[in-house]
C-alpha cells in the first residue's frame, strides 16, 4: 500500500503543478505588432 | 457446446491485438491533444512549418543547403492524392503515433505498463514540443522513426534498417543527422556485431542521405560561424541550459518553447522525471547478456554524443565557431540542441524501464493495487509538460491561405516563360495578420515551380534588444540583396539575373515598386503586388 500512497501524492503534486501552469498560460497574450520584418525567432 | 470456447478465444485475439495497438492508440490520442486546433481546416504556418496548397512537384532549385530534400518533394507528391492541408495534419498525426509505437516496442517484456509509459515520454516531452513550434516536422519524422532504427540496427541485416529508416529519409538533413548517429552506434556495439554488418548499416545511412548531400556539396553555399551564437542551446527553465537540456528542453528559441515550461514546479519534477528514468537505464546496463538490450550500449553512445554537441554549443561555442570556418559542413552543429532525439529516446526506455519497476506485482502479504501507481505513471509526462496541450494553447493553428495568394500562385505557376521569382521583403519571415500574427517562413518559397530568390540571411533577437544577423547561404540570394541595398532602379539587373516577377508582400511594397520601372504590374490585390519583368 505504501507505493500507492506515494504514487498518489506524487500525482497529486503534478497536479496542483500543472493546474497552476495551465492557468498562468491560459492568460491573454498580447498580439503581435504589425511590421514588415521578422527575426526567426529570439534568444 | 463450442460457441463458449470460440467466442473465449476469439476475446482473446481481440484483446491481444489491443495490446498491441495500444502504444499507438495512446500516441494518436497524445497527437490530437497536442495539435488540438492545427487538426482543424487549413494549414499549419510556424517558423520552419510553410506548406502550400498545390505545391510544385519540382525537384527543389539549387542555392543554399538543400534542407528541404527531399521532405518537400515527398509532401508535394503525396498532394497530388490528397490536399495538401490534409496531408500536412497526417504527417503530424503520424510523428506522433509512429514514436509512441516505435519507443513501446524498444521496452523489454511483453507488460503494458511499460510499454505505454515509454510511448506517452517519448510522444509528449519538451523536445518533441519544441521543435513542433519551431515547425520542424522533416526533423520530426527522423524522431519518430529512430526507436524502429534502432530496433532494427540492433537485430541486424540492411533490408530491415532500410525499412524503419524510410521516416527519416523522408525527411532529409536533419532528420538523417539526429538518426545516423544513433544507428551506426547500435550497429557497432550489439551483441553478434560484425565489421560486414556496419558497414551494410553505414551503406544503408550514406544512400539515403545522397539526395541532400550531393546538392550540398555541390551547391557552394557557405556557413556563418555566427550561426553557433544565434541557435545554440539555451536555459528555458530555472536549472541552466545544462538542466534544460536533461530534460529535453533547451532550444535556441525563445518563441519556441512550450507554454509555462519554465514554471518552477513543473520544470523541477520534468527534471527529476527524466534524471529517474536515464538512471535507471544506466542501471539496467550493468547485467549484461539476456538483461540488457541488444541496443543499449549504442543508444547510450549516440544520446551523450548528442548531449555533448548540445553542451559544446552552449559552453564551447568557439570549438564550433572554429570547426564551421574550416568546414561549413560542420554547420548542422551549429542547432546542437537537435541531437539530443537518441537521448529522448534513452530517457524514454528508461522512463519504460522504471514503470516496469514501480507497477512490478509486489510480493507482500497484503498488496496494493497497481493500477493506480500505473495511472500516476502514464500521467506524468502529460502533468510536467501541460503546455504542449491544445496546439501549445493555440500557438499550433490551421488558417486558410487568403484568396489573392492562390490566384498569384495559379498566374506565376501557369507561365511557361523561365525566370526566377524575387520576393519582396527582402526577409525571410513574415507574420501575416490571417495566420495570427505567427511568424513564418515566407510562404512564396514553396509555393511557386520557379526559382525563389528569397533572403535567406536569418535575424535573431537578443535578450539586450539586440538583434544578431546570420549571413545567408545562397550565393544568388546575396547577389540580389547587395543590388536591393543599393539604390536606384533595378529591372534591368534583375533581368540580367534571370529574374523574371517580383512578389511584393506587406505594408512597404511602395518601396520596391517605384524602383522597378518597365515592369507590367500582373497583379495588384490587398496583400500582394507581383510585377513581370
Amino acid at each position: 500500500m505504501l507505493r500507492v500512497f506515494a504514487a498518489l501524492i506524487a500525482g497529486a503534486v503534478l497536479a496542483v503543478g500543472a493546474s497552476v501552469a495551465v492557468v498562468n498560460v491560459a492568460s491573454p497574450t498580447p498580439k503581435a505588432p504589425d511590421r514588415p520584418l521578422y527575426n526567426y525567432g529570439s534568444r | 457446446m463450442t460457441g463458449g470456447p470460440a467466442r473465449a478465444a476469439s476475446r482473446r485475439r481481440w484483446r491481444g491485438a489491443l495490446r498491441a495497438a495500444a502504444p499507438a492508440l495512446a500516441g494518436l490520442v497524445l497527437g490530437v491533444a497536442a495539435l488540438g486546433p492545427a487538426l482543424g481546416p487549413g494549414f499549419v504556418l510556424r517558423y520552419d512549418m510553410v506548406v502550400a496548397p498545390d505545391p510544385p512537384l519540382a525537384w527543389p532549385a539549387a542555392g543554399g543547403f538543400p534542407r528541404a530534400v527531399p521532405s518537400d518533394l515527398i509532401f508535394a507528391a503525396a498532394a497530388r492524392v490528397l490536399p495538401a492541408e490534409l496531408v500536412q495534419k497526417a504527417i503530424l498525426l503520424g510523428i506522433h503515433v509512429l514514436a509512441a509505437a516505435g519507443a513501446a516496442a524498444l521496452v523489454p517484456g511483453g507488460r503494458l505498463v511499460p510499454r505505454l509509459a515509454a510511448a506517452v515520454l517519448y510522444a509528449w516531452n519538451a523536445y518533441l514540443a519544441q521543435r513542433l513550434l519551431l515547425g520542424q516536422w522533416a526533423l520530426l519524422l527522423g524522431y519518430a522513426g529512430l526507436p524502429w532504427a534502432v530496433r532494427a540496427a540492433a537485430r541486424g541485416g540492411p533490408g530491415r534498417l532500410a525499412l524503419a529508416l524510410l521516416p527519416a529519409a523522408a525527411g532529409g538533413f536533419q532528420a538523417m543527422l539526429v538518426s545516423a548517429p544513433a544507428v551506426l552506434a547500435v550497429a557497432a556495439t550489439r551483441p553478434g556485431r560484425s565489421w560486414r554488418g556496419l558497414a551494410g548499416a553505414g551503406g544503408v545511412v550514406a544512400a539515403y542521405c545522397l539526395p541532400w548531400a550531393v546538392p550540398a556539396l555541390l551547391s557552394g553555399a557557405s556557413t556563418d560561424p555566427a550561426g553557433v551564437d544565434a541557435f545554440a542551446a539555451r536555459a528555458d527553465g530555472p536549472y541552466g541550459t545544462a538542466g534544460s537540456l536533461l530534460a529535453l528542453g533547451g532550444i535556441w528559441n525563445a518563441e519556441a518553447e512550450v507554454p509555462g515550461q519554465g514554471e518552477w514546479l513543473p520544470a523541477t519534477a520534468r527534471l527529476a522525471l527524466c534524471l529517474a528514468a536515464i538512471a535507471v537505464y544506466l542501471h539496467a546496463g550493468r547485467g549484461r547478456g539476456a538483461a540488457r538490450p541488444d541496443w543499449w550500449a549504442g543508444l547510450l553512445a549516440a544520446a551523450a554524443a548528442g548531449l555533448a554537441v548540445a553542451l559544446t554549443g552552449a559552453y564551447l561555442p568557439g570549438v564550433l565557431r572554429a570547426l564551421i570556418a574550416w568546414w561549413p559542413g560542420f554547420g548542422p552543429l551549429r542547432d546542437g540542441q537537435a541531437y539530443l532525439a537518441p537521448l529522448a529516446l534513452l530517457v524514454a526506455a528508461g522512463f519504460g524501464l522504471l514503470a516496469a519497476r514501480v507497477t512490478a506485482p509486489s510480493a507482500g502479504r497484503r498488496p496494493g493495487p497497481v493500477w493506480p501507481v500505473a495511472a500516476v505513471v502514464l500521467l506524468a509526462p502529460v502533468l510536467v509538460l501541460p503546455g504542449a496541450a491544445w496546439g501549445a494553447f493555440g500557438r499550433l493553428d490551421a488558417v486558410a491561405y487568403p484568396a489573392e495568394w492562390r490566384r498569384v500562385q495559379a498566374l506565376v505557376n501557369g507561365d511557361p516563360a523561365p525566370g526566377a521569382l524575387v520576393s519582396l521583403p527582402w526577409s525571410a519571415h513574415r507574420a501575416f495578420p490571417w495566420n495570427g500574427g505567427r511568424v513564418t517562413l515566407d510562404p512564396a518559397i514553396k509555393m511557386f515551380a520557379r526559382r525563389v530568390l528569397w533572403n535567406d540571411a536569418l535575424t535573431v533577437g537578443l535578450p539586450d534588444g539586440g538583434v544578431l544577423r546570420v549571413a545567408g547561404e545562397d550565393p544568388k540570394a546575396r547577389a540580389v540583396g547587395a543590388l536591393l541595398a543599393g539604390d536606384g532602379p533595378l529591372t534591368a539587373a534583375l533581368r540580367a539575373r534571370g529574374v523574371r516577377y517580383v512578389l511584393l508582400a506587406g505594408p512597404d511594397r511602395n518601396t520596391f515598386q517605384s524602383r522597378l520601372p518597365g515592369g507590367t504590374v500582373v497583379h495588384a490585390g490587398p496583400e500582394l503586388t507581383v510585377i513581370r519583368l
